[in-house]
């Protein structure tokens, strides 16, 4: 056939204007890039959220413990520096050595701040006494919400900022700060903040590069602290906090993967391209 | 059958562009064919109300100020009295909008239908499917065109896209594509370099016209061409890039920035080259490629969109997004040229002037309104019922909106009657003294 009508602009004037040809959108190609998801190692990866959500559990019961005077200040500085010098041995060891600072540099800011915060902690500790405790516990609430929001979870999106996560956290403890009684308390619960969210989450992302059993068992300990801890403190907080890691975890990851034969993502020539080298 | 058209659009005189251009150039041959045409914009600056342009062509400025990419906000119903009194004023019969941008042109085009006055479309962007911001604007595009009476997108890819998006019928989508003004763009070979070979590139320097594939290319041709030179016409975020490259290998006497080429002069510099380079990302139609192929120059492109309809295989050397691809095409291009095997310029301008003018445009855009205005005027509960199935959702949220505006039309009405409103005296084309460009056909219409 002579006439064939081709898919350019300089032809077919013998067609009307809206002719559709039977290869209207052959083109049109759907789900191209679509990963396929495995159940397991999805539930594995959920870890990340239980892990940090578990986190914030253990700060908060922590202070918890502090007003209660369950636990000393000083003793709780004693464990998390014994911990902590336990996780930086545990990173040395993990993390590759050309990419680290020397011992010299680390100690060096460990002191800085150490001795800053202690100095600061009588300022740090009236900074927020005035506003009243229904407004600081309210704060420390939406800041503990905003870390768990923009935490990296190693996602690359745009959502995620390690920056105003910390800061949110930081800003939490330093409102807490303001309900125990002494400087030592402040201080405490500075460090402590300081070594939950900043420190330990960078051990974390090691630990599970090294290897996956990591990430399970580190995910099993925390869930299982952050749930007995809860249950010292209020039953139907555990039982609900429970609940919650079983559902993330489970719940989600199984609806993720249901959800997976619905995807229905259309590509064609319209698409804006991408350089490939 | 003569039509009182109405083109609205966000995007005019003074700014430049494709759709400015469309817009300007598609009107002025529709005069010519003895419609009446008026354009309907929002106010740039102090250009305010109601001005004339060539041949008497009214363009309302609308006191509503852009606020985003030279749109204006999206506010639905308080746009409704303003253009009702034009469009009854001007006794417009069918209201044009263009680009899917510009929320002028979707309102618009959305009290034309509350009134009962035909709507057309014409879309010159693609669009992806899995971003954020492309979700909701194909939810817009979708409530948008369910409404209106036909769409013309300007490539047969686009065409596909705009279907997919709106979720329309294709039977109600034309595909005319755009055109470039032949007297003007003409080849010039003795403007040409005697002895060394140039590449011009024309676009604004972002990340979508591929500017950062144009920095890799660069370096690469010129260190295997020592008689090859670079032109670049046009400015934007990514002209560090290249000034980088420049300085990083040296090219500074090789590769020439310009900067912003005002559109009257863009022709003078593409007649000083011999290849034009094009490494868009994405593209509906082009216009720039014709532009160059009509001047006489050897296009080398991307792969892209619309791209592969526009041009006969002979004048354009196609090859995917990547600098190898693009520098082997570029490569392949300067070969042909070096072994005078290359289309004459000559020869090049007089197929493709004729493939793409304003005229044929017109008379093809001319078809589409003369199917409309014998098409049965849509019933309110029809209309209704499309909007229904925009979605389970938004279709009852569509639903409210217009039977809202429906109602707030019929207040308005009330308010200030249809009888009331003067009725505009139209520019008296006759006794205008008729530029150069216009006489032979004016010659021909009163024939």
């Amino acid at each position: 056939m002579k006439n064939r009508w081709r898919k350019v602009l300089y032809e077919n004037h013998d067609k009307p204007d809206n002719y559709i040809d039977e290869t209207f959108l052959d083109d049109l190609k759907k789900n191209l890039y679509v990963r396929k998801y495995d159940l397991w190692t999805v539930i594995r990866e959920s870890g990340v959220v239980t892990q940090q959500i578990s986190c914030v559990c253990i700060f908060v019961l922590l202070f918890i413990y502090m007003k209660e005077d369950k636990i000393s200040p000083q003793m709780l500085v004693a464990i998390s520096l014994a911990t902590t010098f336990v996780g930086y041995l545990f990173f040395c060891w993990l993390s590759a050595s050309e990419l680290r600072r020397s011992a010299w540099a680390d100690l060096k800011s460990a002191g800085a701040f150490l001795t800053l915060s202690f100095g600061l902690s009588p300022i740090l500790m009236t900074l927020t006494s005035t506003i009243s405790t229904d407004t600081v516990y309210a704060m420390t609430v939406a800041m503990l919400l905003t870390n768990l929001l923009f935490h990296d979870y190693g996602a690359n999106a745009a959502i995620v900022s390690q920056s105003l996560s910390l800061n949110a956290a930081i800003f939490s403890a330093v409102c807490l700060a303001s309900r125990l009684p002494t400087r030592w308390h402040a201080f405490a619960t500075l460090a402590l903040a300081l070594q939950i969210f900043a420190l330990w989450p960078s051990l974390r992302i090691c630990l599970k590069q090294k290897h996956w059993l990591n990430q399970c068992l580190t995910t099993l300990l925390l869930t299982v602290l952050s749930v007995v801890g809860m249950a010292t403190i209020s039953f139907t907080g555990a039982v609900l906090l429970a609940l919650l890691h079983l559902f993330i975890s489970f719940g989600c990851s199984t609806w993720l993967i249901a959800l997976q034969p619905l995807k229905n993502n259309i590509h064609g020539p319209w698409d804006e391209a991408v350089i490939s080298n | 059958m003569i039509h009182n058209i109405c083109m609205v659009s966000d995007f005019f005189y003074p700014n430049m562009g494709g759709v400015e251009s469309h817009i300007f150039q598609l009107s002025q041959c529709l005069m010519e064919r003895g419609h009446k045409v008026i354009i309907v914009t929002h106010c740039y600056g102090n250009r305010n109300g109601v001005r004339y342009l060539t041949n008497g062509l009214k363009v309302y400025y609308l006191p509503i100020y852009p606020f985003y990419n030279q749109c204006v906000l999206p506010t639905v119903f308080p746009t409704l009295p303003l253009i009702r009194f034009i469009l009854l004023r001007e006794k417009i019969s069918i209201v044009h909008g263009h680009s899917s941008f510009s929320t002028l042109a979707h309102e618009a085009m959305f009290h034309a239908r509350t009134m009962g006055i035909k709507a057309i479309f014409t879309d010159h962007s693609l669009f992806g499917f899995a971003d954020g911001s492309s979700i909701i604007t194909n939810k817009v595009l979708k409530y948008s065109l369910a409404g209106t009476n036909h769409v013309i997108c300007v490539s047969h890819t686009s065409k596909e896209n705009t279907v997919l998006r709106a979720a329309i019928n294709p039977h109600k989508v034309s595909v005319i594509p755009n055109a470039i003004d032949g007297t003007i763009f003409t080849p010039d070979p003795s403007k040409r370099h005697p002895c060394r070979l140039r590449v011009i590139v024309m676009c604004r320097l972002v990340y979508r016209k591929g500017a950062d594939l144009l920095a890799a290319i660069i370096p690469q041709i010129c260190s295997q061409h020592p008689d090859v030179d670079f032109i670049i016409g046009g400015d934007g975020p990514k002209r560090i890039v290249i000034e980088e490259m420049r300085e990083s290998h040296s090219l500074q006497d090789r590769v020439k920035l310009l900067g912003t080429v005002p559109h009257h002069q863009v022709r003078d510099v593409l007649v000083q080259g011999d290849f034009f380079l094009n490494t868009s990302l994405t593209e509906a139609f082009c216009i720039a490629i014709v532009e160059a192929v009509s001047c006489g120059l050897q296009v080398i492109s991307t792969k892209v969109g619309g791209v592969p309809e526009v041009l006969p295989i002979d004048f354009i050397q196609l090859a995917p997004p990547s600098s190898k691809a693009l520098v082997a095409a570029l490569n392949a291009a300067i070969d042909l040229r070096r072994q005078e095997k290359h289309v004459d310029p000559l020869v090049a301008h007089q197929r493709v002037a004729k493939l793409y003018t304003w005229q044929n445009v017109a008379m093809r855009t001319e078809k589409v309104y003369n199917a409309m205005a014998e098409e049965p005027e849509i019933e309110l509960r029809d209309r209704l019922l499309r909007y229904s199935q925009c979605g389970p959702v938004a279709g009852k949220i569509f639903i409210v909106i217009a039977v809202i505006n429906y109602f707030f039309l019929i207040i308005v009405a009330y308010w200030s009657p249809a009888e009331h409103i003067d009725i505009a005296t139209d520019f008296p084309h006759k006794l205008k003294s008729t530029p150069q460009r216009w006489t032979r056909s004016a010659a021909k219409r009163t024939k």
